[in-house]
């Protein structure tokens, strides 16, 4: 265990954890884009940084900075304020349209901004990264990735064709604070517009409608499902589950 | 340096020969030269005592191809394959060195055989790059034979890692990759942290456009990169290594390569290095074109595999590295840094550098400066010691503006700074950064606010694009800054930028965010007022960003004249539409066209190979021809207004003031005091410059419009500006110019027989008697000096000018200084009087001393200095001096009008106001003396204010890039005509023989011809019709 001091107030928590999972443990609320508790901290969308007085003077990322003795950082001074004034400006400018960024922004204090649009009017995506991310560290895909760099840079599929290794689980489209990202379902069929890629979805054994696709038996590794639930849709599953706790608890 | 001694082929070798094969002279053929060589060598049967042997870069890189001769030390300079065969024998075979090769002095122009003598070379301490350019990079026993791997030895036998460590600690080396952090620290923090196994990674991703200091290290000596990291392997205790070499370098990379096969089959490498026990081997990794992947975790990023992105840190590669190991990232110059420090030890090392920032430093110094090339310097060394001592100055004579230090995102220090020694406090202090070791110099030519979007566009394009301040506010700097240089400045831009620049330093995830907005934030800070001069008032001092500036010629033009469309017009020879578009703007193209100082041609682009357009005589010759036919009545003005204006003084100021406002509708009286008008015109300018009947046509016709001049009317006696607005005037222009001259400040010159320069010119225009004696000297250096001489010399008198500097810095225009010359006056450069010599307080001579140039200062001259013991007297009977002169404002008395302590009248400078209401003031009154188009132009943006005030309307002034007024097509020109018009160049202005010009004030100067006007005009190039294409969207 260490002792932090946030805002003048001491906490104690295990070493290793970030100052952000500190904050929050205090009740603190320290504004995020790009984290996730599920995934490794990013640090791209800059609206976590903190004041750091001890060890060394700056400005950090509160989600990666690890808790160390003696750390003390103060979340709320007008340098941190300034920084991420500009920040929330220019995700006002890059994404006009999005009504998440825009309540973020006056929920913090930014009514409009400065800078201009480069982009399209339409623009949702801000490159926080947590599509990729998820699609790498959890679901283990890696369907999805950053191509080019710095003006260039967006989220795409390899060479910008239909994927190969999506499994259409949309866990991305979950992840995506904005919602830039387009999965629909029509029929038999998987529209995963932003990755052009479509997929052929099966029938539930139960229920008999379409839910899921296929490929997505690949995450049998990493999620702990009953093998016969692989073939049932969540409702169907639910419902499943539940006829059997009932039928479980019967023989108590 | 040791002869290597080779077993094959016997000891007889007597000299070498040293061609350099690095990337720079290999781009200029060095490998043709080293074959030719070779055959010449063997061909005369000298290859038993000369070894031919290529090395890496031998540094003064300005001068290569380099080849050195040893063990003399001789080295040659811009040598081509024609000179092999003069090599060989003269030198090789028959002892005699080439002296046309040897290096030359570009100040003092002598020539230095041996490279210890050169200054570039003397002034260093190459320590880092030791021997590169004095062995074959590609053979190990010549790195073993200079005492190579000698360190590793000592560190793997003689001392433990932890030992290693502190010695490197306590040399208090710092990462020279740019962040400059403790690398003995950095190494602790690896060999503490757990985890196996453990990396050293050698940083050779280097980015900088311009720099390659790390390239040639690994070109020239990469085993002193190698030893370096197998030291500090040991150090650390890990077993694997990785040479990150950008893919750009394929000759780094092969000499990499070859270096760590050598060193495996010697045993330097792999299992049980040399018996040591210790284990390690390293791989090449390869480069893919990202200058982010400098960055250490981007680096890591991209061994891996992954995108090479950065990640926060912590944690630090140090305890988190490569594949989550403990790795230790360190530049080529670190790693080659670490062999001496172990050989000589860390207090050696610790001895040279500053407080906090030991040993030496390589620096690429490059751009604007004589002697470009790697210079390794102790920390501490002044920038001045640098640009200077070792660069050798700025190139063309041209003024030092600003150096960039550490690569596109360091900062731009000015020339105020010159003197601050250079280490990683310093320059983070004036707002730079040490980075890998760039060092850009710039010159007058350079546009801080071009340079800055410049550079941002670089690290805009090479930004990985993770974080948000980086990635999208570089993008919104980089729109701000094209906008500033395209002319669509405005008010809040500069805020705007700021304040994102201090955002983006602060807030991004790397150093690349970290450092990009460092050229923004030092330009800003230092050259603000060009930032000024884009935004408010749309102009490029500098004269750089095309979306400003259309022709140079017209932007430089205080009048702002149409000069392509007129000069287009002439080619067409459309002469009197020519004269339509200059009289738009000036109402003395006869006068100007003889005398004015042409700015525009000092910016022509056409003198960069020393033949600018003769735009001042092509105007000249319209005018003359218009003067000829009459000058073209100018239609009355559409309005007329009630009020009237006064304006004091008939110079140049005061005549186009009343030529605008006349045009506007006014009734305009100038009130001169002298009994002609014209002011200087009249008075000043000699006859034989300037034929007063010229002066006086283009008067007269101003006077047509409906101008009133009253002569002999003194403002200030008989009128005063009360008696001015009592009579109704409602406004008063003040422009009665800087006529008093100011004397020498040398004891005794109060006697007779000394003469001011402006009385002396005036009372000759006059036709006045002058009391001139025979022996006539003149002091100073300016146009009035070079008047008053040729007019002394036209009077019959023996005369010469003296004059502190040389004839290079001389004020004076060029022609004039010529045309004195020509005549027979005497000048006397680098001299100074240091008094008068009289007697019964008559002028006898003077005494003066001789000077010599001592060092640059910041505008680029030599300043000059008294030689002690130098003084000499010259015997005359007349001293005429013209050193400076200022406004006479003894009229101004209990006015109220604010005044300068230079006593010039203070105006606001864009509106020309006085602070007294309905009074405005312009030209040499306001600006101490400057030139006359310069003053006409205050006239005329006076009279715009003037007509603004009388209306009502707000003096505020509207501000607009340089664009024609209107695009003339070109001429069709066949490809003979151009042909011709190239050879035949700029035409010589056709004068008046010497012979003719004795006892009498013809006009020298005879003007152009017609066809010499036409094939003139049709040698410019046009650049406004680059503007041409974005005026028809």
């Amino acid at each position: 265990m260490v002792t932090l001091t946030i805002n003048d107030q001491e906490i104690q928590i295990q070493e290793g954890l970030t100052i952000l999972q500190a904050a929050r443990e205090m009740g603190l609320e320290i504004p995020t884009l790009c984290y996730h508790e599920a995934l490794a901290p990013y640090g791209a969308c800059r609206l976590c940084l903190v004041e750091m007085e001890k060890p060394r003077p700056g400005l950090v990322t509160s989600c990666s900075y690890p808790a160390e003795e003696g750390l003390v950082v103060r979340t709320d001074t007008d340098w941190v304020k300034r920084v991420r004034k500009v920040v929330l400006e220019l995700l006002l400018a890059r994404c006009p349209s999005s009504k998440v960024i825009r309540d973020l922004a006056q929920s913090l204090g930014v009514e409009e901004t400065r800078f201009t649009r480069a982009g399209a009017e339409e623009e949702l995506c801000f490159l926080c990264g947590l599509c990729v991310r998820v699609c790498r560290e959890v679901i283990g895909r890696n369907a999805i990735s950053f191509i080019h760099r710095g003006p260039d840079r967006r989220v795409e599929t390899p060479f910008q064709v239909a994927s190969e290794d999506c499994i259409g689980c949309g866990a991305c489209a979950a992840v995506c604070p904005t919602g830039a990202i387009e999965i629909e379902d029509v029929g038999d069929t998987r529209y995963l517009r932003t990755w052009h890629t479509t997929l052929k979805l099966i029938k539930c054994e139960v229920c008999e409608r379409y839910f899921a696709p296929q490929e997505m038996e690949l995450l049998k590794e990493r999620v702990l499902v009953d093998e016969e639930m692989w073939k049932v849709c969540p409702d169907c599953r639910r419902k499943l589950a539940g006829q059997r706790l009932v039928a479980a608890s019967r023989f108590f | 340096m040791p002869l290597r001694k080779d077993a094959t082929v016997g000891s007889n070798i007597r000299q070498a020969v040293l061609v350099c094969q690095s990337t720079g002279c290999i781009s200029s053929k060095s490998p043709l030269i080293k074959a030719a060589l070779e055959e010449e060598v063997a061909a005369l049967r000298l290859a038993e005592s000369v070894q031919i042997k290529p090395t890496g870069c031998q540094g003064l890189c300005e001068h290569g191809p380099n080849v050195t001769i040893e063990p003399e030390g001789i080295l040659y300079t811009h040598v081509k394959v024609e000179d092999v065969l003069e090599i060989v024998r003269s030198h090789l075979r028959d002892g005699r060195p080439v002296e046309r090769l040897f290096y030359r002095d570009a100040a003092t122009g002598e020539r230095i055989p041996y490279y210890r003598d050169i200054p570039f070379y003397r002034k260093q301490e190459r320590l880092i790059l030791r021997h590169c350019g004095h062995i074959n990079p590609e053979e190990i026993d010549d790195y073993l034979a200079v005492g190579g791997y000698q360190a590793l030895r000592k560190a793997l036998f003689e001392m433990m890692p932890q030992q290693v460590v502190e010695d490197v600690k306590r040399s208090g080396l710092r990462g020279r990759g740019g962040a400059g952090f403790p690398t003995g620290r950095k190494w602790q923090y690896c060999r503490d942290a757990p985890g196996a196994p453990k990396y050293v990674i050698c940083n050779g991703d280097e980015g900088d456009p311009g720099a390659y200091m790390d390239r040639t290290i690994l070109e020239a000596n990469p085993h002193s990169v190698l030893e370096g990291m197998i030291i500090g392997a040991y150090a650390i205790g890990a077993s694997e290594g990785y040479f990150y070499v950008r893919d750009e370098y394929p000759l780094a990379v092969e000499r990499v390569r070859r270096a760590i096969a050598q060193a495996k089959e010697r045993g330097f490498l792999g299992e049980d290095i040399l018996g040591s026990g210790f284990d390690f081997q390293v791989a090449i990794v390869r480069g893919a074109g990202a200058f982010v992947c400098g960055e250490e975790t981007a680096l890591l990023a991209s061994i891996e595999g992954q995108l090479g992105e950065p990640r926060p840190r912590p944690p630090f590669p140090a305890t988190s590295g490569l594949w989550g190991k403990p790795t230790v990232i360190n530049n080529v110059k670190t790693w080659a840094s670490v062999p001496p420090i172990i050989t000589h030890g860390a207090d050696w090392y610790a001895r040279m550098g500053t407080e906090r920032s030991k040993g030496t430093v390589v620096f690429s110094l490059v751009g604007k400066v004589n002697n470009t090339g790697l210079v390794e310097v102790p920390l501490g060394i002044t920038l001045r010691e640098m640009i200077y001592g070792i660069g050798g100055g700025i190139p063309n004579g041209k003024a030092f503006k600003a150096v960039q230090t550490g690569g596109p995102s360091g900062g731009c220090i000015p020339a105020s700074m010159l003197d601050l020694p250079i280490d990683y406090e310093t320059l983070t202090k004036a707002g730079s950064i040490m980075g890998s070791g760039g060092m850009v110099v710039m010159d007058e030519d350079a546009c801080m606010v071009d340079v800055a979007r410049y550079f941002i566009s670089f690290t805009m394009d090479e930004s990985c694009g993770k974080c948000i301040p980086c990635r999208e506010g570089i993008q919104e700097m980089h729109k701000i800054l094209t906008d500033i240089t395209a002319g669509r400045g405005k008010e809040g831009d500069l805020e705007r930028l700021e304040e994102l620049a201090y955002v983006v330093k602060d807030g991004s995830l790397c150093a690349l965010g970290g450092t990009a907005p460092n050229p923004v934030l030092t330009t800003i800070r230092y050259f603000r007022d060009e930032y000024e001069a884009h935004i408010k008032y749309k102009r490029c001092p500098a004269v750089v960003c095309r979306g400003i500036v259309s022709s140079a010629c017209q932007h430089v033009c205080p009048l702002d004249q149409d000069v392509p469309a007129y000069i287009g017009l002439i080619a067409r020879g459309q002469f009197d539409e020519a004269m339509d578009v200059i009289r738009q703007k000036n109402p003395l193209p006869g006068v100007l066209g003889r005398i004015c100082h042409h700015p525009c041609e000092a910016e022509c682009p056409l003198g960069e190979g020393g033949q600018p357009i003769a735009i001042q005589a092509l105007k000249r010759f319209v005018a003359d021809y218009e003067l000829r036919k009459g000058i073209k009545p100018i239609p009355p003005p559409e309005k007329v207004y009630a009020e009237k204006v006064a304006i004091i003084g008939s110079g140049p100021a005061g005549l186009t003031a009343a030529y605008f406002l006349a045009q506007r509708g006014y009734d305009v009286t100038i009130f001169e005091a002298l009994p002609v008008a014209g002011g200087m015109l009249a008075v000043g300018l000699p006859e034989y410059r300037l034929p007063k009947d010229i002066l006086n046509l283009e008067i007269e016709a101003i006077k047509r419009l409906g101008v009133t001049i009253k002569t002999n009317t003194p403002v200030g006696q008989d009128i005063t500006l009360k008696d001015l607005r009592d009579q109704g005037y409602e406004a008063i222009f003040i422009a009665i110019g800087a006529h008093k001259g100011l004397k020498m400040g040398i004891p005794d010159e109060d006697v007779a027989g000394v003469l001011d320069a402006m009385s002396f010119l005036r009372d000759v225009n006059w036709g006045r008697q002058v009391e001139l004696g025979n022996k006539v000297a003149v002091i100073g250096g300016g146009n009035v000096a070079i008047d008053a001489a040729r007019v002394a010399k036209r009077l019959g008198c023996e005369v010469q000018v003296i004059y502190r500097r040389t004839r290079a810095e001389m004020p004076a225009f060029k022609e004039e200084i010529e045309g004195a010359i020509e005549e027979g006056v005497d000048i006397r450069f680098l001299a100074a009087p240091v008094r008068v010599l009289s007697s019964d307080a008559r002028l006898k001579g003077i005494e003066c001393t001789r000077m010599e140039l001592g060092e640059f200062d910041e505008t680029g001259r030599r300043r000059p200095i008294p030689i002690k013991g130098s003084e000499f007297t010259v015997d005359l009977d007349t001293l005429i001096y013209a050193i400076r002169q200022e406004p006479d404002l003894s009229f101004l008395l209990g006015d109220g009008i604010e005044v300068s302590a230079q006593n010039t009248i203070i105006v606001d400078p864009e509106t020309f106001a006085t602070n007294v209401e309905g009074i405005f003031a312009g030209g040499d009154t306001v600006s101490g003396p400057a030139t006359v188009v310069e003053a006409m132009a205050a006239g005329k943006t006076a009279a715009e204010s003037i007509h603004r005030y009388l209306r009502g309307e707000s003096l505020q002034r509207e501000h607009k890039v340089t664009r024609p007024a209107v695009y003339v097509e070109p001429v069709e020109l066949s490809a003979e005509e151009v042909d011709q018009i190239l050879e035949l160049g700029r035409p010589a202005m056709p004068s008046l023989p010497v012979v003719k010009r004795r006892d009498n004030f013809k006009e020298v100067h005879l003007g152009f011809t017609a066809e010499m006007a036409v094939r003139e005009a049709k040698r410019c190039v046009r650049c406004d019709l680059e503007s041409l294409e974005e005026a028809r969207e």
